[in-house]
């Protein structure tokens, strides 16, 4: 399955957020969208997803018009993660997944019994089983979110969209939700586009990236393609680096941290050339 | 949900009407209503036969009023569980949307304008502007850029505001004697005036409103949840919108301009509900209705038992639910719920 934004151009007023842009996104990949606040990532997402519509060009999933489908029919082609979400009523977590059924249901029907075996499949797979009876608002922000993309994957989609799902999260839970798309995304074969802030974790899980500046596409490619610094200067600010590890892997991080830690090995090596 | 919870929801409805069949100002024994029933139907001999007035008591004045105080309840604590879902708010009751306001305007209107209008005219003239209320909220809110709920809520806010005035002004103007009295009574709810005319409107409405509400319950659910996921999960928010408030205020319409003002019914009944059968829609609408319908059955006894005149029902409502309210409050209990899969 194929993504294809062309000649976009959409915003919430007069002035447009997005201006112009032109995206492919391949089958089975998992894509990063980066840029810093406000470059149009989740107005790009908003699209997608036919949330706004769009004041020039045109935006295709599997070759079909999202702009002429039925809410249900996009929702059997696209499902979403949100950064969080607030449940007025303190639904159990089954239930809160159990909705994801509501675009393969008909308009009178409720989720049957094949419904929540495969609902607590999902679960399994997503590692919160243990969770089914929970109350969805009295779980931590990392629980939360991933009922929220077992949500997304229980709706079973082609693609989906994830909105700054690690926004909310801890150093370790965002690595993990991170894991858990690249590993869903290979083992069921679709499409993710994600946004994110974080460019390590883009460097680390994404076969693609698309870099936003300001309502226009800085670059777009392969990983290992498009992270170099110029990209990511150009895209998120001057103040980038990408260093390496002791072990050899690569980190971007801004270049004054760079200096800080040149300064530290500098000081290092003195004092043991000193001994 | 356990079965035995149903069965429980089911026994206590049929106390409620056993209790309201037995008191009042001329008892009938549950063995002597089912003397007038089979009567009725023709069997004889098996229990004692009815007395001539027994029986008239039984089918017209009892029974209609049995049937309008649970089917209001019922259809106004609906109302109430879809009002809550659909402005994703605990607080939401069923005249969020100034339908209650429009109802009272017009009941006060007709009363002032067409003295001596037959109570029909009166519950129809309350009915329509109950509908017209609710209508300008719409035609209010839809002109805005944003489309979100709580535009909707400051709409009804504004055209209640609108129509209370007109209530006040209505008020001011009639014959303290007659017409204020009958304003003042309609406003404060009364089953007294329950007929099989009445039943006969009112209860298809309700009936057909509830059975849609309940076999579109399920999705409720999802119209808790915030807009935009919402839309994402599959749902035409507009159009299920329009059909939930829509059907939702068809009820309360019928209901309030039939029997006047009823509170507290559509916001604490829901509450309660949550608590015994959890927060899944699809179980939570039978419950509530259930519920709403026993506790309005049980209210409207105590109304015209309690004292040798008959107490206006929404002050009775609000002794019982603004307390019970407070309650579930300050034990936080009603956001909590059973779980059951």
């Amino acid at each position: 399955m194929t993504i294809e934004i062309t000649n976009l151009t959409a915003g919430y007023g007069k002035e447009p957020v997005l201006k112009n842009i032109n995206i492919r996104i391949d089958q089975g990949k998992i894509c990063a969208l980066l840029g810093h606040n406000g470059s149009g990532k989740t107005t790009l997402i908003n699209c997608l997803n036919a949330l706004i519509k769009p004041s020039r060009g045109r935006v295709t999933v599997m070759g079909k018009d999202i702009s002429r489908l039925d809410r249900v029919h996009i929702a059997r082609l696209i499902s979403v993660v949100p950064q969080s979400s607030y449940s007025v009523f303190n639904f159990p977590v089954l239930d809160m997944i159990l909705m994801g059924s509501a675009s393969r249901l008909k308009a009178w029907a409720s989720p049957g019994r094949k419904e929540k075996q495969k609902a607590y499949r999902v679960m399994e797979e997503v590692g919160i089983s243990g969770l089914a009876t929970a109350r969805y608002n009295e779980l931590s922000g990392g629980q939360q979110q991933l009922v929220l993309l077992a949500r997304a994957l229980f709706q079973d989609t082609p693609l989906m969209l994830l909105d700054e799902p690690n926004s909310h999260l801890d150093f370790c839970n965002q690595h993990r939700i991170m894991q858990l798309m690249s590993e869903m995304v290979k083992i069921r074969g679709i499409t993710a586009i994600i946004t994110l802030h974080d460019p390590n974790l883009a460097l680390y899980y994404c076969d693609q990236i698309i870099m936003l500046k300001e309502g226009e596409v800085v670059d777009q490619g392969l990983t290992e393609q498009i992270m170099n610094e110029n990209n990511l200067r150009r895209a998120l600010g001057e103040n980038i680096s990408i260093d390496s590890t002791m072990v050899g892997l690569p980190v971007v991080v801004p270049r004054n941290l760079c200096d800080c830690f040149d300064e530290h090995l500098l000081k290092k090596e003195a004092a043991r050339n000193a001994m | 949900m356990q079965r035995h919870t149903w069965i429980l929801l089911i026994v206590l409805a049929l106390i409620s009407v056993m209790v309201a069949l037995n008191l009042g100002r001329y008892a009938i024994s549950i063995p002597e209503a089912c003397g007038i029933v089979l009567d009725s139907c023709g069997i004889k001999g098996i229990l004692p036969p009815p007395t001539e007035r027994s029986a008239i008591v039984f089918w017209n004045v009892r029974i209609p009023r049995i049937i309008m105080a649970f089917a209001v309840g019922c259809g106004i604590s609906i109302a109430g569980v879809v009002f809550q879902a659909i402005f994703r708010n605990p607080l939401a009751s069923p005249d969020i949307l100034g339908v209650s306001a429009g109802c009272a305007f017009g009941a006060a209107l007709s009363i002032v304008f067409f003295n001596g209008i037959a109570m029909a005219g009166i519950q129809g003239s309350a009915f329509f502007f109950g509908i017209l209320a609710v209508s300008l909220t719409y035609l209010l809110g839809s002109r805005s850029w944003d489309k979100s709920t709580a535009v909707l809520v400051i709409s009804g806010i504004v055209v209640s505001a609108l129509f209370q005035a007109g209530l006040s002004i209505l008020q001011y103007i009639s014959d303290p004697y007659d017409q204020l009295a009958k304003i003042m009574f309609w406003t404060m709810g009364s089953f007294q005036v329950s007929t099989w005319e009445k039943v006969q409107i009112t209860l298809p409405i309700i009936i057909i409103g509830s059975i849609i509400l309940g076999v579109f319950g399920w999705r409720l659910n999802i119209m808790t949840q915030d807009e935009k996921d919402i839309l994402s999960l599959g749902i035409d928010l507009k159009r299920w919108r329009m059909l939930y408030l829509g059907v939702g205020t068809l009820i309360v319409a019928a209901a309030v301009s039939t029997v006047g003002d009823i509170r507290w019914v559509g916001l604490i009944m829901p509450h309660i509900a949550r608590f015994i059968v959890g927060t899944e829609h699809k179980k939570l609408v039978p419950a509530a209705g259930l519920l709403g319908g026993s506790f309005l059955l049980f209210m409207d006894t105590f109304a015209r038992t309690a004292t040798t005149a008959e107490i206006p029902i929404s002050i009775i409502t609000s002794i019982f639910g603004a307390p019970f309210l407070a309650y579930l409050v300050l034990k936080r209990v009603g956001g909590a719920s059973k779980v059951d899969h």
